[in-house]
């Protein structure tokens, strides 16, 4: 099979193949040929043997992209078919609507303004907790409270919209 | 000796609490609150009792549900770990009148002790050096600017309630102090219920020096040697270490002393831990003192050869100190990292959530104290430590290479964690150089901010375009996703050991 890797900011053609034994995979990195053995010792952790170096790679799916633990990095990565035509580019300007995001997994302890009310830049809109800490969103711009999605006592999770600034 | 205990906590400490009383033969009583319902400390316990919903005031702070527990079935002591109960005098004078042995000191003894303004005056009497500033709580801004004027700036206010760095303030200056006085009167009200503050002066630059204790209750008194904890960040420890690397033979015993002179004036018992500010000339300064056993408490075992937690119990029994001062001798050196759910990339940031991969260190030297595992889900209504790596070695230099060779082996996976900072301060040269005092984090972190650096030592390839074994590893997580799913598609190890076992049984020959 054949996929775009975006790995650490970069982007790499990927093509690979399963090879004689269980485990042996043919890889093309850019055109490039790499030998792998890959053993799954459980899920989600792999040894890795190229060439006889060995590597544990500890895969990490938790969020909505991927990541791999390698030594001491977390890398992150997103495989893309090439014959998809999406484009994933989103542009997040500040004209129009903007959200007001959780910026941790929380639970709500304040809403300080109501929909309707006008809001400045960096002026606190909500306050939320979590492990014996607080946190303000701010608004992310001059504006005008749209929308409040969220009430005292909700729990939300990190990247969840509570608000909508227009 | 006890039959039965209830262990009044949840997470590391209540694990580490059962632990010892497996060790010595007693049964233990786990509570819990909702959120905690699969957590290690319950599925360990002999017993386990629900306290009531997630937030701490429903549940681990209910002192009269869990005395309820206790009598109900039958335990004969409660141990109450450290936070929540442990300093609460109320709580433990309770248990003293419900007849429940508290595994801790009297509640007279907490009470001279707990507020740090009777502590003060307590340190007077047993004439230990403290900080210059006043021993009662001060009525009134006025007030706070004549002290201040007769010891000096810089100042610090302080909660008489106080811990863990809250209705704190430091003023370099009079015309701040009113303000920095409402400010942490009001703090101070809030985190605790008292907005009593006192002043002291500012020590600059100090190192965090503490001295544990053991008081039996036949009138013996000891001290374990000291623990250096000035590697902070807000005023919360990050790191600590035994023994101090600028702390000699006869320091240790004057600070000894002057712990031991403190607990014994206040009929303190149990363990408990005396904490003093350090100066550049060796000056030492009785900050406070924590009537409870510490996070950090693994440290000092490791370098005594003592267990705390079996003598703590033991002591509450009524047995006498096994030992005497002359008998305890420190050796090697241990050093602790508390690793938080916290994203440090992303302003400290707290990251509850799935432990979605675990990994944990092993081997020589390493012990870890967690109450974590794959699949738990760390809640979000207490506070972030998800587990304390200790590493032991014959010296500090070995500790250290042990600990970063640790923290190489550890991967958390599904939340954000601690790990690369420190990993950052065990690589940094002024820690390795011991060249640390309680503003020395905050002062790594502004002139290398985490996240912003890639964690680099000497031997280690330039950081560059992204390693081909990391490609090679997303290629066959992406290829076997697709097909199989991701725990079948490769040969799993299972069918290897199967395949071992199967050739070690017909004879071993292959």
């Amino acid at each position: 099979m054949k996929f775009n890797l975006e790995i650490d900011g970069q982007t790499r053609q990927v093509e690979i193949d399963p090879a004689d034994s269980p485990g042996e995979w043919r890889i093309r990195i850019d055109g490039e040929a790499v030998e792998a053995d890959a053993h799954l010792i459980r899920p989600g952790v792999m040894s890795l043997l190229l060439a006889g170096r060995a590597h544990r790679i500890v895969l990490d799916h938790s969020s909505s992209d991927p990541a791999l633990h390698i030594g001491r990095q977390r890398i992150p990565y997103r495989a893309e078919d090439p014959r998809s035509l999406r484009s994933r580019r989103r542009h997040s300007g500040t004209d129009g609507p903007v959200p007001v995001k959780a910026s941790m997994p929380g639970r709500v302890v304040r809403v300080l303004v109501e929909k309707g009310d006008s809001v400045a830049a960096h002026q606190a809109v909500l306050v939320i907790e979590a492990m014996k800490m607080q946190n303000e969103l701010k608004s992310p711009k001059d504006g005008c409270v749209a929308e409040i999605r969220v009430s005292p006592g909700d729990t939300v999770a990190a990247g969840d919209t509570l608000a909508i600034i227009e | 000796m006890f039959r039965k205990i209830l262990i009044a906590n949840r997470g590391e400490i209540a694990l580490r609490i059962l632990r010892a009383c497996r060790e010595l033969g007693i049964a233990t009583v786990a509570v819990y609150s909702d959120a905690d319902r699969a957590a290690l400390h319950v599925l360990e316990a002999d017993e386990a009792y629900r306290l009531g919903p997630a937030p701490a005031g429903e549940s681990y702070l209910r002192g009269d549900l869990i005395l309820d527990i206790a009598r109900r079935n039958h335990a004969d002591a409660i141990h109450p770990g450290y936070g929540f109960l442990s300093e609460n005098a109320n709580f433990a004078q309770a248990c003293e009148q419900a007849g429940i042995k508290f595994i801790g000191p009297p509640s007279s003894a907490m009470r001279v002790l707990g507020s740090k303004t009777n502590a003060r005056q307590a340190a007077d009497e047993a004439g230990m050096p403290r900080t210059p500033g006043c021993v009662t709580a001060l009525a009134s801004p006025e007030e706070a600017l004549d002290v201040a004027a007769a010891i000096g700036y810089p100042v610090m206010l302080k909660a008489a309630a106080g811990g863990g760095g809250k209705g704190m303030r430091a003023v370099a200056r009079a015309e701040d102090l009113p303000s920095a006085f409402a400010a942490a009167s009001s703090e101070a009200e809030r985190a605790f219920g008292s907005g009593e503050v006192y002043l002291e002066k500012l020590i600059e630059r100090p190192r965090h020096i503490e001295i544990q204790i053991l008081a039996d209750e036949h009138g013996h008194c000891v001290s374990l040697g000291e623990r250096e904890c000035s590697v902070q960040r807000r005023h919360q420890k990050v790191i600590e270490e035994a023994p101090s690397a600028v702390v000699g033979q006869d320091l240790r015993r004057r600070m000894g002393e002057a712990a031991v002179r403190l607990a014994l004036s206040a009929g303190y018992t149990n363990a408990g831990t005396v904490e003093f500010l350090l100066d550049d000339n060796q000056n030492f300064y009785f900050l406070e003192m924590n009537t409870r056993l510490q996070v950090e408490h693994p440290v000092t075992e490791l370098v005594t050869g003592y267990d705390l937690v079996h003598l703590q119990i033991r002591i509450a029994a009524g047995e006498p100190l096994p030992f005497d001062q002359q008998d305890i001798h420190l050796r090697g050196h241990a050093i602790e990292c508390r690793i938080y759910a916290e994203d440090p990339a992303n302003s400290f940031m707290p990251s509850p959530g799935r432990i979605t991969r675990l990994l944990q260190p092993g081997g020589p030297g390493i012990r870890e104290d967690c109450g974590i595992y794959e699949g738990w889900v760390v809640p979000m209504d207490y506070d972030p430590m998800l587990s304390k790596l200790i590493a032991y070695a014959p010296t500090r230099d070995l500790a250290i290479a042990r600990m970063l060779r640790a923290l190489d082996e550890y991967v958390i996976g599904g939340i954000r964690t601690n790990l690369d900072l420190f990993r950052q301060i065990l690589r940094d040269p002024e820690f390795r150089a011991a060249r640390i005092d309680t503003g020395y984090l905050d002062r790594l972190l502004a002139s290398s901010p985490p996240g912003a650096i890639h964690l680099q030592s000497a031997g280690d390839p330039q950081p560059g375009p992204p390693p081909i074994p990391a490609i090679a590893a997303a290629a066959v997580f992406e290829a076997t996703k697709a097909s199989n799913g991701l725990a079948d598609a490769l040969p799993s190890s299972s069918s290897v050991w199967k395949n071992t076992a199967r050739r070690e049984a017909v004879g071993g020959l292959d």
